[in-house]
């Protein structure tokens, strides 16, 4: 067995996090696993990425282009910058909400919106919701990669489920942040079953009204 | 009782020297080598290990080195350009040798992702003599910092411990065992002339030195039937692979749909280098390809005993440009290079492939570029922009201009667009003395080019600050020094240093103040003010600047990515001239404006008030006052 995770976000969004969450879920479910992480300079509002290898045998934390089977993106151009580590049939979880840099590095306008059609042109299991608005909801946007990895469990595309996820949350999240990270959890894996099976869907928005 | 968990390399690394009886460490902050200490220093008190962030490098060595003489078992943390600092001592201590022993881990940086070289600590062993060991994973990190006490102790020298980035920084299932409270019984200092160095002991001691080399050579040799750091697997062609530290596990993944091709000598004891293995190795081999990131180190010993034994091995490498001679390793660069090996020598061997991405890298549209810079409400923000009104003030005054010299820290991120404040730097604590050299320069002293400022952080100054300073004072040079001090080591993840009044351990000490001690350096002017009031930081750096003879401000504030916001700014899209002033002027990322409409505030904010300082219409108000 070998499952390649590539996370890609922007300083600050709590990549580095999500790495170890997918990594210690890793662990506990029995298997090896190595991780590569940007940490120091690079954080501070950079692009940031972290590849999380998980299986059999005990090779290098850097995934080779190609290779990854699920890109995990916090930020819908992180994700796209980093497409060329996806495999053919590999999978995308990917934050809509955009995070637009300063204007003072001289770049072209910024179309969230056309990036995730390039993702899901080239990618036909993309999974696109605004998990940044939902963990607002759930009580801070700061939860929004905790939110993505639930839809990443929820949707079946990592090698645990999101009962073994949510047990190395509960470990790991200090215990005041833990009922909030429980809200985003369970919206997030609400939020995938509904885009799984649209007609569960439809009867939530019945319900709505 | 063993246990498997995931730590990250720098971690194993602590578990590793705490397994193997560490009594006291020392070192300096530094990506990628921080968290070796960090950890250590939260366990000390459980283990009765004592831990300590010195000012310096050089200061941690030195601090190790005199707990070693006293038969402790001691590390050393730092970064490698860390090893800079402290290889003054590191030469000396060669010849002299140790008693209990010292590990000095450094932590080299290929890529680099966050460093001012690329250099190879394996070279700096080659130079000092001094053994190196060069991990993979962490598990080998942990195994090997066990290895480097047991080695230091046994030949009485100091042992490097060198990872690189993805070893230090890559997490892993490490298998460690229970940790025993150290002994606390060291023998304790023995009066002897061979702690002393003197020209006659060095002549004495200089043949014991290079005997070791021998000898650990030859240990290093047997260590290949004895353990699975170094190994040599056979292949089915008379191809062979050398390769260490992480590079190995490029290789097995570059290689492994080919894996019964190649004969593969892993090395981890790189220095001094296991010669009668790689002999032996060598004899079913005809040609050679060496993978390793960084200098040709081992490309290079290998090439010096094929020469002196006259061997008939091809040897491809860095040096017949085959591998890249800079930059950061992967299985991709190892699949290029090796199949640029195999076309050279016309083997009948199919070249290795590469896996095929969705999308190739060059064919990803233009995305937005998100260079580094200041965290939103960082302070540093208003100190380089108070600093570039106060000189554009002065410009316009008397015509001189202003050289801005920067240092390493966070505030390196001067340079940054659109502040633009950094026009020199170099290394630690040059911003200063670089300054002061800019000072003595025919043109300034003319009267009519430039005036100097120098920006150092906190942790700086103490670390090469001060000895910069006297010499700037002593020597009359014109120079303004601004201190950036955020109240911690922000760069390296927030690590206390003497300013701040608390040791690594977490216990209360003396803290010195950065103004009393530019005021005893000899700083006539010396001023601390908040850098919160940007009109007021403005007026203290044009004064400051003014002012004839050396000058310092100390720029109080706080780290945000250590304090809690108080706030969030919005902008009022009735009062918005679109000027574009917040964006254009200060480059922070919480603040974006589209082609049309009023520039936003982003989530980011962390309420410091700069955009609202600098709006000439009172356009970006405060929000809400976070709970």
């Amino acid at each position: 067995m070998k499952f390649d995770i590539l996370i890609a976000g922007v300083g600050g969004q709590g990549v580095v996090l999500a790495s170890r969450l997918l990594a210690t879920a890793a662990i506990d479910a029995g298997y090896h696993v190595a991780t590569a992480e940007t940490i120091g300079m690079a954080q501070r509002e950079g692009s940031v990425t972290s590849h999380v290898r998980i299986g059999d045998e005990v090779c290098g934390s850097l995934i080779p282009a190609g290779n990854a089977d699920l890109i995990i993106g916090l930020e819908p151009a992180e994700a796209a910058r980093n497409i060329h580590f996806l495999k053919k049939d590999g999978s995308i979880v990917v934050n809509e909400h955009a995070v637009i840099p300063s204007a003072s590095a001289n770049n072209a306008e910024y179309i969230p919106e056309q990036v995730i059609e390039f993702l899901k042109k080239n990618c036909q299991e993309t999974i696109n919701v605004d998990f940044t608005q939902l963990a607002k909801e759930a009580g801070t946007y700061r939860a929004a990669n905790v939110a993505m990895l639930a839809a990443a469990a929820g949707a079946d595309l990592l090698p645990f489920n999101p009962d073994e996820l949510w047990s190395v949350l509960e470990k790991m999240v200090p215990e005041k942040y833990r009922e909030l990270n429980r809200k985003a959890f369970d919206m997030s894996l609400e939020k995938v079953a509904c885009i799984k099976d649209p007609e569960q869907q439809e009867q939530v928005q019945v319900m709505d009204i | 009782m063993t246990a498997k968990r995931i730590l990250m390399g720098n971690e194993a690394i602590a578990f590793g020297a705490m397994k193997a009886g560490l009594q006291v460490a020392s070192g300096y902050p530094g990506t990628p080598s921080t968290e070796v200490m960090e950890t250590i220093a939260s366990h000390a008190s459980k283990y009765g290990i004592y831990a300590e962030w010195a000012t310096n490098e050089k200061v941690a060595l030195e601090t190790a080195v005199g707990a070693a003489y006293s038969g402790a078992n001691t590390l050393v943390t730092m970064k490698q350009v860390g090893l800079n600092v402290a290889s003054d001592p590191l030469m000396s201590l060669s010849y002299i040798g140790v008693k209990g022993s010292l590990v000095i881990l450094v932590s080299d940086d290929p890529g680099p992702h966050s460093s001012q070289t690329e250099q190879d600590t394996r070279a700096f062993g080659h130079f000092s003599n001094i053994p190196v060991l060069d991990p993979s994973t962490p598990q080998e990190a942990y195994d090997m910092a066990k290895l480097a006490f047991k080695l230091s102790h046994e030949m009485e020298i100091p042992v490097i411990l060198r990872t690189t980035t993805r070893v230090s920084h890559g997490c892993a299932d490490v298998v460690t065992e229970d940790i025993e409270q150290a002994g606390r019984d060291i023998e304790g200092y023995v009066k002897e002339p061979r702690w002393t160095i003197f020209p006659k002991l060095t002549a004495q001691r200089h043949p014991w030195l290079e005997d070791l080399q021998i000898r650990i050579s030859d240990r290093f040799s047997d260590l290949f039937s004895e353990n699975t750091f170094n190994s040599i697997s056979k292949g089915n062609s008379k191809i062979g692979i050398a390769s260490s530290g992480v590079s190995s596990l490029y290789t097995n993944e570059a290689t492994n749909k080919q894996s019964g091709t190649f004969s593969h000598f892993k090395l981890a004891t790189v220095h001094p280098f296991p010669e009668k293995a790689a002999l032996e190795f060598l004899n079913d081999i005809t040609d050679l390809i060496v993978i390793e990131e960084l200098d040709p180190y081992l490309e290079e010993q290998f090439l010096q005993l094929i020469g002196r034994y006259h061997l008939d091995v091809n040897v491809y490498g860095k040096k017949n440009g085959h591998f890249p001679v800079s930059g950061e390793y992967d299985v991709d660069v190892v699949i290029e290079g090796v199949n640029s090996s195999l076309q050279a020598m016309n083997a009948e061997i199919p070249l290795l492939t590469h896996s095929t991405p969705v999308v190739a890298r060059e064919n990803i549209p233009a995305l937005p570029v998100r260079p580094p810079t200041f965290c939103a409400g960082c302070m540093h923000r208003t100190v380089f922009y108070a600093f570039k009104k106060a000189a554009a003030k002065l410009k316009k005054e008397n015509g001189k201009g202003t050289v801005f010299s920067g240092d390493i820290g966070c505030y390196t991120l001067g340079n940054a667009q659109p502040l633009n404040m950094v026009d020199t730097c170099l290394c630690m604590g040059a911003g200063i003395s670089m300054a002061a050299g800019l000072s003595h320069t025919q043109q300034y002293q003319d009267g009519n080019y430039a005036k100097q400022v120098a920006f150092i952080g906190d942790s700086t100054f103490f670390h090469s600050g001060i000895a910069a300073m006297i010499s700037a004072v002593y020597n009359n040079a014109d120079i303004t020094l601004a201190v950036l001090d955020n109240r911690t080591t922000a760069m390296t993840g927030h690590q206390p240093h003497p300013g701040i009044g608390l040791t690594a351990m977490g216990n209360p000490t003396k803290a010195i103040d950065i103004a009393e001690v530019l005021r005893s350096c000899g700083v006539d002017l010396v001023e601390t003010i908040e850098a919160d009031d940007l009109g007021e930081c403005i007026e203290t750096a044009k004064m400051a600047i003014e002012y004839e003879g050396p000058s310092a401000v100390v720029f109080k504030g706080k780290c945000v990515g250590i304090t809690k916001a108080t706030g969030q700014y919005v902008i009022d899209e009735e009062k918005c001239t679109g000027c574009n002033f917040c964006v254009s002027q200060l480059g922070c990322p919480a603040i974006f404006s589209m082609s049309s409409g009023v520039p936003q505030i982003q989530d980011n904010c962390t309420g410091c008030s700069l955009c609202a300082q600098v709006c000439p219409s009172d356009a970006i108000t405060l929000r809400e006052v976070l709970q």
